[in-house]
């Protein structure tokens, strides 16, 4: 089947969630990570990554510094700083309450 | 607040910004290119593939860009810069809109700083809406009347600051006064010092605090003659004694006292009158020291001086004023030397003391200049009008050829917010660009100014604060702002409000809407109004100043050279024998001098003050209501000044000290004053209102009437004593002559020396100056509504050539059709024409509807001519005309010579 496109606005939870699991990434490595984890049912449209991460740099709750790849090739690593901890968390517990609610109404009978 | 700092820090590293987010997405579309060529796809699939995954790449940019929240200024940015090149483009057009925009805004805030100077401005001194003066302050002088509520004397002050309540202190100050004469330290010149003679609670009541040393308290006023100290302002410390540190050591010496400088006052502080800037303060209880030495200290009833107090907190002013009439009257007739008849107590029984504030100042200037510069401020108003009408047309017409830009950008997705706003961005850089220009303008306008409200090139200027201050800059700021809105917003919602489909067409498409263009008449048709309403107006004025300038003023007026001579500083007192003599002796001296015809004093020439008073005629009822100017002359005054003696005789060598007291008297006064068919040469009469025991004055002689203070006053009874009767330490030498001004001056001060080598020589100046200066409000609204006018018939002129021209290039396809099917070069002028003189017309009707509804404002201003008057109006009417139908004539022949080819070929 193909990859399903994500839900709109839970782009910065898959990010934020995947820079916890890993102490710095860089963008396409983010954008692997989402694929891999999601068992390549969640597509990124991939360029959106970066509109996102910026936003995030712009608040603050990411830090991104540059570094090398594996492949010697210059890339932007991004880090979670404790505010994006902080949002990492809001925005969770904010997404289970709305898709707990979701699931509660379509359960079965 | 971090996140400020960082959005801050992003906007300085711009450019690393670019490169990295490119860099960043490179790596990106090459890691997944190089994963899809693993996993098999040929490299065009997987560089297809790639980008599919990835996205737009320009729009991911832009998102990212706008992520950090500049887009508004970068966009604000971007509009600027495009509206700086489209103006560089068109520079002719720019560089009138500028002009037009510079020189409206420009005197706009120039106006307005004389306004707020004059007017609006409140005093430089603690709390000024808490200042309170007794009565109108509308006169200045020295009176003994009872009754009068705008003059006090000094004890009467004493008393009242003693038993008022409403107040928390008040002070007083002495109405009037000529620049005196002294010596700094020990030079030896002596100089001229503007003073102001006040009470000890002066700056305490008005809360001033020195610069250096200290400022007068109650104590250094208690005693007559026993305080020889001043204050002096901070800006004479600076120019005469180059701001040195040892002020307090210094001495200024007027008459035989010497006093001492105690302090220094903070920069611009003036005192209460506005326009007047003394150089020092003196503590009323010296009056009795200085040149003049008035008396008044201690006299009850000598009212010379303003009383100005500061209201109590909580305090109302009706409360105040009513204490104060209680008091005042409780005062007046409690002092000792009060005389209580009939007619005394009569006027104190209708004497009512108001309250005025005192928040701005009281201002001599106010009267005469508060109507002319709002006038002025109305006429540079409309001037503005008219040029921002001009810039609106032109944006107009630009928009109408960038219909197509705004097509395709719409097309594009553009929103039309953004489109207006780009629009109004452009205006805006206009407007500032203008408003700086104008801001430069409006500080030479404002020298130029003054020098115009002094008087002229040979005058002190009057020293006005009307340098730039942020109230300025924010007017002008505000005007400018106002002005971009203005002459932006309609072509910005035009050129908007665009149909695409229409616009994207090849060729001219419809010309309809755009050839008949209601909106740019409409400007136009306004413009003419206006102009032809300024127009005029300045007609009006220069013949209303015409008139002043032909008014008989009684005397011949060329030819006669004025000076002054401070006879004060010799120290000797009005009667003594030595003063009375020197006057004649300057006199002869002076009338020797070659070039000189007379030569003779005067307490008064024209335009100098006076003093008046009532005359008692025995058989005729006296009339209190009725003033009588007295002037002190010497000898030969009326043949210098060559007033006709209807009869009688003037005065000679006989009337002297001892000789019985004479008078001559104006022709008017003879005719009213006296009873019909009695000739009054030998009658008596006195200067006051109970016949006096020396038997009074005789009548020897009758002269023509003259003008006494302004040219345009009513007729005034004068009547001439000579001095010997009356010394009066006075200074003005009236001479006629003939030849060179300088030479005959020179000769003149030189014989004045002769007589006495200490008399300080001021103030010369010609009789046409002086009577020039008398008029100075009503030359200065006449040149510049003058002003003002032309350049809003030059504007216009503008305006209509620019629309005309406009609409015959819109129409050059039209034209061309016509010519080439046989239309006459002449029809084709003349359909032009018509359109222009349709235009003209209606302006000039709804200008004229405007002119005689707006008369009346003007109505107090004009002398001798009536705002409606038919002349004035015609005449106006017939120039508006003339220039506008020149103006439009130029485009109208431009489209007769159009060739048909030319017009008809694929646009």
């Amino acid at each position: 089947m193909k990859p399903n496109d994500i839900p709109p606005g839970s782009l910065s939870l898959l990010i934020l969630k995947t820079l916890s699991r890993h102490s710095e990434m860089h963008g396409y490595e983010i954008a692997e990570s989402i694929l891999y984890t999601s068992g390549n049912i969640l597509e990124v449209e991939e360029g959106s990554l970066y509109p996102a991460l910026q936003r995030m740099l712009v608040k603050g709750w990411v830090t991104a510094e540059w570094g090398y790849t594996a492949g010697n090739r210059r890339a932007r690593y991004y880090r979670l700083t404790p505010d994006g901890r902080k949002q990492l968390a809001d925005e969770l517990s904010n997404f289970e309450r709305v898709y707990g609610a979701i699931a509660r109404i379509v359960q079965p009978a | 607040m971090m996140q400020l700092l960082r959005r801050i820090q992003m906007l300085f590293q711009r450019s690393r910004f670019n490169a990295d987010l490119e860099e960043e997405m490179q790596l990106h579309l090459d890691l997944r290119r190089q994963q899809m060529m693993a996993s098999g796809l040929s490299p065009e699939s997987a560089h297809r593939e790639t980008h599919r995954r990835f996205g737009n790449t320009t729009v991911l940019r832009d998102r990212s860009h706008t992520a950090w929240g500049w887009g508004w200024l970068e966009s604000f940015a971007q509009d600027t810069a495009y509206g700086l090149r489209s103006m560089l483009r068109s520079p002719g057009l720019t560089l009138v809109a500028l002009l037009s925009l510079a020189l409206g805004i420009g005197a706009n805030t120039a106006i307005f700083s004389f306004l707020d100077a004059v007017v609006l401005r409140s005093l430089p001194v603690k709390n000024p809406s808490q200042l309170m003066m007794l009565g109108k302050g509308d006169d200045a002088g020295v009176t003994d009347d009872y009754g009068s509520t705008t003059l006090y004397s000094y004890p009467f002050f004493k008393e009242f600051r003693e038993k008022n309540t409403a107040f928390s202190d008040v002070a007083t100050v002495f109405s009037f006064g000529d620049p005196m004469y002294g010596t700094l330290d020990h030079r030896d010149r002596m100089q001229l010092f503007v003073r102001d003679i006040v009470s000890g609670t002066f700056f305490s009541t008005l809360g001033a605090e020195p610069a250096v040393g200290r400022l007068f308290t109650p104590e250094d006023d208690a005693v007559e003659g026993k305080h020889p100290v001043v204050v002096i302002s901070y800006a004479f410390w600076q120019s005469a004694f180059a701001g040195a540190p040892d002020i307090l050591n210094h001495t200024i010496k007027f008459a035989d006292t010497t006093f001492s400088i105690i302090g220094v006052a903070s920069p611009g502080f003036f005192g209460i009158e506005v326009g007047h800037a003394p150089d020092l303060w003196i503590p009323m209880a010296m009056m009795r020291s200085l040149p003049v030495h008035y008396a008044g200290y201690n006299d009850n009833f000598f009212q010379s001086n303003y009383i100005f107090a500061r209201l109590k907190p909580g305090v109302t002013p009706a409360k105040a004023e009513a204490e104060a009439n209680v008091l005042y009257q409780q005062i007046t007739r409690g002092f000792p030397d009060a005389k209580l008849n009939d007619y005394n107590l009569a006027h104190l029984q209708k004497a009512h003391v108001s309250l005025t504030p005192l928040t701005n100042g009281r201002s001599f200037l106010r009267a005469s200049f508060a109507d002319p510069l709002r006038i002025l401020m109305g006429v540079t108003a409309l001037v503005l009008l008219i040029a921002c009408a001009n810039i609106a047309n032109l944006l107009l017409a630009r928009s109408t050829a960038r219909a197509r830009e705004f097509a395709v950008r719409q097309a594009l997705g553009a929103q039309r917010l953004r489109l207006i706003r780009q629009m109004l961005t452009e205006s805006l850089v206009l407007a500032l660009a203008g408003g700086a220009l104008g801001v430069v303008f409006a500080l030479f306008a404002s020298r130029i100014l003054l020098r115009m409200i002094s008087g002229g090139p040979d005058v002190d200027l009057i020293p006005l604060d009307v340098s730039l201050n942020w109230r300025l800059l924010g007017f002008s700021l505000a005007a400018t702002v106002g002005t971009a809105a203005l002459f932006g917003i309609v072509p910005a919602l035009r050129a908007s409000r665009v149909q695409i489909t229409e616009s994207l067409k090849d060729g001219l498409g419809s010309s309809h809407s755009t050839t008949r263009n209601p909106l740019g008449k409409a400007l136009v048709i306004t413009q003419v109004a206006i102009s032809l309403l300024l127009t005029v107006a300045s007609v009006l004025f220069l013949r209303s100043l015409i008139n002043l300038t032909r008014i008989d003023t009684g005397f011949p007026r060329s030819s006669i050279m004025l000076m002054n001579i401070d006879s004060t500083v010799l120290g000797l007192k009005g009667e003594d024998p030595r003063m009375i003599a020197m006057f004649p002796q300057i006199e002869e001296r002076a009338s020797a001098v070659p070039g000189v015809q007379a030569a003779s004093f005067a307490s008064f020439i024209f335009h100098q003050g006076s003093w008046n008073g009532s005359v008692n005629v025995p058989g005729v009822p006296f009339n209190d209501q009725v003033s009588v100017r007295h002037n002190v002359i010497g000898n030969d005054y009326f043949k210098t000044m060559q007033i006709p003696l209807l009869a009688g005789r003037a005065f000679g060598p006989q009337d002297n000290a001892t000789s019985h007291k004479v008078a001559i008297i104006s022709e008017s006064m003879a005719h009213d004053f006296f009873p019909a068919g009695v000739n009054p040469i030998g009658r008596h009469f006195f200067h006051s209102r109970t016949p006096s025991p020396d038997g009074g004055m005789e009548v020897v002689g009758i002269v023509k009437d003259v003008k006494f203070g302004h040219l345009d006053e009513p007729r005034q009874y004068i009547d001439y004593v000579p001095n010997p009767q009356h010394p009066w330490s006075y200074g003005t030498l009236v001479v006629r002559y003939t030849g060179d001004f300088n030479t005959v001056s020179a000769g003149v001060q030189n014989a004045i020396h002769s007589v006495n080598r200490n008399l300080p020589i001021g103030q010369v100046t010609s009789l046409d100056h002086v009577i020039e200066r008398s008029i100075t409000n009503q030359r200065l609204v006449a040149q510049l509504s003058l002003f003002f006018g032309l350049l809003a018939v030059f504007l216009s002129a503008i305006g209509i050539y620019g629309l005309m021209s406009y609409i015959v290039s819109r129409r050059t396809n039209e034209i061309g059709i016509r010519m080439a099917l046989g239309a006459a070069r002449s029809r084709v002028r003349w359909m032009v024409m018509r359109e222009i003189v349709r235009l003209v017309v209606t302006g000039i009707a709804l200008g004229t509807a405007l002119s005689l509804a707006a008369g009346s404002l003007v109505r107090s201003l004009l002398y001798g001519i009536s705002p409606n008057e038919p002349a004035s109006l015609a005449f106006a009417i017939v120039a508006m005309l003339i220039v506008a139908l020149f103006a439009g004539y130029l485009p109208a022949s431009r489209a007769s010579k159009v060739s048909p080819m030319e017009a008809l070929r694929y646009e």
